[in-house]
């Protein structure tokens, strides 16, 4: 492993050597980070008038900065070397000076005659042709040229493939986030044939599981939490939005449509309950519900909220940057920005709704289960049925009236109240002049059984466009300057435009330029995406950098298997199922992460993410109970942890029975107080956008597998199970054990180490084989993707 | 500054992108601490160790602690002069009639350096020679929230790294089985407003420099506790095991993480102890119990004072405390007797403490709110004051920071800080300058951009807060 990363550092550093300088992986991250600030996008920052971002400025006769092919000419080359230090650049106040590397590189891609390229990201990805490569094995799949190519010009080996134990454990994890079954495992390694292999992939392509493994990631992209986030962190109503993005990637829904369908799926034409419950998406920010706030001032926080959560989500790009200023690195101005935000004007999103729980942030709308809405459908059949047609319009006018009453009744102080009692009795001999009593009482029940089946639907936040407020630009983004221009809806400037008509372009217009790869930027995006679905796979991305595909984002590795990637996500129609079984079959996903000298791999080994590092002890052990979908649920928690929430001021209740055994995406995810397991494996707040979750492993990780009584709760179950099924010896028991949470027997010094845990010569209880469970679960293994 | 050196500690995909030099680091890197040669934000000298941070959360009034306005009073009860009020931003009092509220206690000068001390705070007023008293603070946020969230990170928006954070990130820790960034909180006053783990969160950066809270009741770290009916030989032979199993196994799947697992569970188990000690207060002589008022066990404010003694002691680098209970809106007479009850004698305890140890020299201390409050009149139940940010004050003690002093001035009633403005990132430049970081140098790498606890803008050390 160390020395596959040398070898992964060699390969990222030593692309110098290599002799040509290509601009955008060489040049301009040293133009962006160490000369952009004072001389790129950004008009007000911008020093001499010289801008270093665009060539025929940088190029230009006045300034000469660049003079191609000739360094000695060219005053950015004598600035860099400067001895004077008002004259030398970067000036040193600013603490970022060149490397002499990044000089030399300066100067030779000057005097190769300084040849001028379009950011990598800002160009259609290209169809390169398949590079040609030695090792004539690797040319069955398509992408493993493209990988191999790399490693074979550095005279090094491709890791050879992962064992078949390895591989079942990796699909497993990679596809749905819980362990395989034993069975399962052993039936793959009897016959780890391409056949069995890509059956496997179907079938776990297939599984409901599939949904959430990819619900789990797409979650900490749209920032997806069941509390409002900001000072009292109240919960509010959005579970069925994580259902339904489980629900479409199971259903495989494409993702121009997944897109269309979370910005503006209450836009749609016909647009279903369905579509709406999508469109929480944009309900998802962080609000406030402190008293005092400043209705304005939240206005402007939703919206740049807003802005840097959709452009980090589906553009790879940090617009957020250029909320108070042009951006420094990227062509986003602040107009840019503000025009963005404003696709959201619509939604009226504000303020202050009181403290209850949960919190009341209208528009919501109900959602039933099918039992339920069948239900209500055969109740809403009866009641339409209960009475004689020819009464119907006069029933109306009196429920009409009654329904009046009863709210004013409700509303009235003390002494008012009897005025709306009697005008209720009042109603009563008017029912009797339509119909029979019997008839009444019937009626009347159907609509009370009605009204209880309704009451159980739950709750979600929708979007519902209401008359746009007008969106202007905050000058150094302070929400109380209203000098700025007003503007209209539209994407940033130099990603083109969007033909209106003369209409206002809306939110539905902007989801079908993200994705639309003829007339919007679809084929950028199919790169920021693809690379995504990569780093789940590989464990890193193509391009390092997951959020930031700007230029001051880490330009990427392997930048035409990238581009190839992009077009074969288009070519699919962005089928993620396809896609995603595509990458699998090939020999790179197949790599062992345990290269020896000599040899480099693709695949990363990692520890499990939080939430599958509970499934996975759930499962081993037993407990796991698998339904998909549903309100979130409370697992146990240390006493006290919500003591510093106040209005109101919450104990948490943990609940009880089956929802203990439910899997980690479920967990209520309360923004402030993530609940300390999730917390303690990276798991973030989902206060932002996170693309990529860091792997610390720091003691307070270690005394939850050791000490949460979730945890202890499981090794529990597990030590019984072992006891009831792992056979009648020690050993068959130990093997039992390993099996179930490594998928492999123990050896001998294992067997060993594990049965001085047993205290007593012939252990039988669960009680006897709790610690051997215990320090199964605990194992870096068990929970480890190789 | 250098990011290859810093390469190292940011994260994995840093490592992986970034260069060379920070090969096999990972399992070398200390727990809690990072060890980087000597990084180019950092000055020759360091003032200060440590630094204990006393957050009075809610906002205590600033003209009913330090900021004597005697125009305030003959003012009493008139409208508030537009010419102070017009285009600010307003709080709770938006839309309501603004009149000026006279300062609710007396003031009096205290000792050599003559500072002005109210009389809620008579601990205080003793200790007017042990600190440099800031009348000049400005901060940008007026609701508690996000002006918590700027005072920690020097950003409203969520996701940055706090001051405790960046400081472990920045120096590392000393505290041998010890989280470097301590969190503790205690209740008492009026309505607590919530206090969010944002507040002390990692942000970025890795997430071994987030502050950890020590809980004054139940586990005083979570699950630090062995499950019931585990004795701590059973829970040793079981780390022993998990520890032997995994460095077997590491053999042949040689992932440089397990190491670090690995010695993230030894010292999991030593802080099963570690830490449960060091939160008994019980040992502590009565006399130093008496000084701080602390009964052992209580989750008080004192007790808490007490702690971070203690941990200041261990080698602890950031302390943070917070006591919840200053948003006097209504009652402020009331309850700033019963806030300053609470701290004001714990507080002068704490730096008497120190002193006597010696260790208030290296160690910072901060006192202060999120914001101040309002020279206007507020009346959810008895008089209050509402949010205030465009004036209010902070004290600094030791570390390096003058004595006896007063820094910066409001204008006549209290409302707008107009000389020797310290915004709260100068406050951030001047602390970080005292552990020895040049804030301008200690930056961080994160979506692109170079983040720094002092902003994008020019912030200052105040360097007449410096003896």
């Amino acid at each position: 492993m160390y020395l596959t990363r040398f070898l992964w550092i060699f390969l990222c550093s030593t692309k110098f050597v290599l002799g040509e300088i290509d601009f955008n992986r060489d040049i301009r991250p040293i133009l962006s980070d160490k000369c952009f600030s004072c001389h790129g996008p950004d008009e007000h920052g911008r020093k001499a008038d010289l801008r270093l971002d665009i060539e025929s400025e940088a190029k230009s006769d006045d300034l000469m900065a660049i003079i191609a092919g000739n360094p000695d000419e060219s005053e950015m080359i004598y600035r860099i070397h400067s001895d004077d230090e008002d004259e030398l650049m970067p000036p040193p106040e600013i603490g970022k000076p060149l490397t002499k590397k990044e000089k030399q590189i300066l100067e030779q891609w000057i005097k190769e005659g300084a040849v001028w390229a379009d950011h990598w990201a800002y160009v259609p990805p290209v169809d390169h042709p398949t590079p040609e490569i030695k090792d004539m094995q690797w040319q069955t799949h398509w992408i493993d040229p493209f990988a191999l190519s790399d490693i074979e010009k550095r005279n090094f080996r491709p890791a050879k493939e992962a064992d078949p134990v390895t591989l079942v454990r990796r699909l497993h994890f990679d596809l749905t986030g819980l362990p395989p079954a034993p069975e399962v495992v052993q039936s793959f390694a009897s016959d780890p044939s391409d056949k069995s292999y890509s059956r496997l992939i179907e079938d776990l392509l297939d599984s409901p599981h599939f949904g959430e493994r990819l619900a789990t990631y797409w979650l900490d992209l749209v920032r997806y939490a069941d509390t409002v986030g900001y000072h009292g962190d109240q919960p509010h109503n959005i579970s069925p939005y994580r259902d339904w993005v489980i629900q479409a990637f199971n259903n495989n829904m494409p993702f121009d449509q997944f897109t269309r369908e979370q910005l503006a799926g209450d836009l749609l034409p016909g647009s279903t309950t369905q579509q709406k419950v999508a469109s929480g998406y944009n309900r998802l920010l962080q609000t406030t519900h402190e008293g005092g706030l400043q209705l304005k001032e939240y206005d402007a926080i939703y919206a740049a909220d807003r802005v840097r959560n959709v452009s980090e989500v589906w553009m790879g790009a940090t617009v957020g940057c250029a909320q108070c200023h042009d951006h420094k690195y990227d062509p986003y101005t602040i107009k840019d920005h503000y025009a963005l935000a404003s696709f959201f004007a619509d939604l009226g999103d504000r303020g202050f709704n009181g403290n209850s729980l949960p919190t009341k942030r209208p528009p919501e709308i109900q959602i039933f289960t099918p039992e339920q809405q069948a239900k209500i459908d055969q109740l809403t059949e009866e009641i339409a049925q209960a009475l004689p047609q020819e009464i119907i319009p006069q029933w109306n006018a009196l429920e009409n009236n009654h329904t009046e009453f009863s709210s004013q009744l409700r509303k009235a102080r003390n002494n008012r109240k009897d005025r709306w009692k009697k005008k209720l009795a009042e109603l009563e001999p008017k029912y009797l002049e339509l119909t029979d009593q019997a008839t009444i009482d019937r009626y009347r029940a159907l609509v009370g059984k009605k009204k209880k089946v309704e009451n159980q639907g739950i709750w979600t936040m929708v979007s519902r466009a209401v008359k746009p407020r007008t969106m202007r630009v905050l000058p150094r983004g302070n929400w109380m300057d209203e000098s700025g221009p007003v503007v209209l809806p539209s994407v940033p400037e130099f990603l083109g435009s969007i033909q209106t008509d003369n209409k206002l372009l809306t939110r539905l217009d902007l989801a079908n330029w993200l994705t639309d790869t003829e007339k919007g930027i679809g084929l950028f995006n199919a790169r920021v995406l693809a690379n995504r679905i990569w780093y789940l796979l590989f464990g890193r991305g193509l391009a390092p950098d997951l959020t930031d595909f700007g230029g001051q984002g880490t330009p990427p590795n392997h930048p035409e298997l990238l581009d190839r990637l992009a077009l074969s996500l288009v070519k699919k129609n962005w089928d993620l199922k396809a896609f995603i079984g595509d990458i699998l079959l090939s020999k790179t996903y197949r790599q062992s992460t345990l290269p020896p000298a000599g040899e480099f791999s693709f695949q990363v080994a990692r520890r499990l993410p939080a939430e599958f590092v509970r499934d996975n002890t759930l499962a081993i052990s037993g407990l796991l109970v698998p339904t998909i979908g549903g309100p979130s649920v409370k697992p146990l928690q240390p006493a006290g942890y919500y003591r510093h929430l106040n209005f109101p001021q919450r104990t948490y209740e943990a609940d009880k029975g089956e929802a203990l055994g439910r899997r980690g995406l479920y967990v209520h995810w309360q923004r402030q107080f993530l609940h300390p397991m999730l917390k303690a494996f990276d798991a973030p707040s989902r206060e932002e956008c996170s693309a990529e979750r860091p792997q610390s492993n720091t003691p307070l990780a270690a005394l939850v597998l050791l000490n949460d009584p979730t945890f202890l709760e499981a090794a529990k179950f597990f030590a019984k199970k072992i006891t009831s099924e792992g056979g009648s010896s020690v050993e068959e028991r130990l093997s039992y054990a390993f099996q179930h949470a490594v998928s492999r027997p123990p050896d001998t010094f294992e067997q060993k180490t594990l049965a001085a845990l047993l205290e007593i010569k012939e252990p039988t209880t669960e009680t006897d084989w709790t610690p051997v469970a215990r320090a199964v679960l605990n194992l870096a293994e068990t929970n480890l993707r190789r | 500054m250098n990011p290859s050196l810093l390469a190292n500690a940011i994260n994995r995909r840093a490592f992986l992108a970034g260069s060379g030099l920070c090969l096999g680091s990972a399992a070398l890197n200390s727990l809690f601490a990072r060890d980087v040669a000597k990084p180019n934000f950092l000055l020759p000298k360091a003032k200060a160790k440590r630094v204990i941070f006393l957050c009075m959360a809610g906002g205590p009034s600033h003209l009913e602690t330090f900021d004597y306005k005697p125009k305030l009073d003959e003012l009493h009860g008139q409208p508030m002069p537009e010419s102070f009020t017009k285009g600010q931003p307003i709080a709770q009092l938006q839309g309501k009639e603004l009149k000026v509220q006279g300062h609710l206690t007396k003031f009096k000068k205290y000792g050599q350096g003559e500072q002005y001390v109210s009389d809620y705070l008579p601990w205080t007023a003793k200790m007017a020679d042990d600190i440099s008293i800031v009348r000049s603070m400005v901060t940008e946020q007026i609701n508690h929230d996000p002006a918590h969230t700027f005072m920690n990170t020097g950003t409203a928006i969520s996701g940055r790294p706090s001051m405790g954070a960046w400081v472990n990130y920045g120096l590392g820790s000393e505290a041998e089985d010890l989280p470097g960034f301590v969190v503790m909180t205690s209740v008492g006053g009026r309505n607590p407003q919530p206090i969010a783990s944002r507040q002390w969160s990692a942000g970025f950066l890795p997430s071994k420099f987030q502050g950890v809270e020590f809980n004054s009741t139940g586990d005083p770290v979570h699950y630090v506790r062995n499950p019931k009916g585990v004795s701590a030989s059973h829970q040793k032979k079981l780390v022993d095991a998990i520890t032997a199993l995994d460095r077997h196994r590491n053999q042949a799947i040689n992932d440089p993480e397990t190491d670090t697992r690995i010695a993230a569970y030894e010292m999991a188990f030593k802080m099963q102890s570690s830490v449960p000690d060091l939160m008994d207060t019980s040992g502590e002589p009565q006399h130093i119990l008496d000084m701080y008022g602390a009964v052992p066990g209580d989750g008080s404010y004192a007790s808490n004072c007490l702690l971070a003694r203690k941990l200041a002691e261990k080698g602890v680098r950031f302390i943070h405390l917070y006591h919840r209970g200053w948003d006097h809106h209504g009652g402020l007479e009331k309850y700033m007797g019963q806030c300053c009850q609470l701290t004001d004698k714990p507080t002068w305890a704490l730096i008497q403490d120190l002193k006597q140890r010696g260790m208030l020299d290296d160690t910072l201390v901060v006192w202060g709110g999120e914001f101040g409050r309002t020279p206007m009149y507020q009346g959810k139940g008895e008089i209050g004051r509402d949010h205030h940010i465009k004036g209010f004050s902070m004290w600094m003690a030791g570390g390096g920071t003058k004595r006896g002093f007063g820094y910066g001035e409001t204008d006549e009633l209290g409302y707008h800080a107009i000389k020797d403005k310290v915004h709260v990132h100068d406050m951030h430049a001047t602390m970080l300058h005292l552990l020895g970081i040049k804030h301008e140098f200690f930056t961080v790498k994160h979506q692109g951009l170079d983040w720094k606890l002092t902003g994008v803008d020019h912030s200052h050390v105040i360097k007449d807060l410096i003896a």
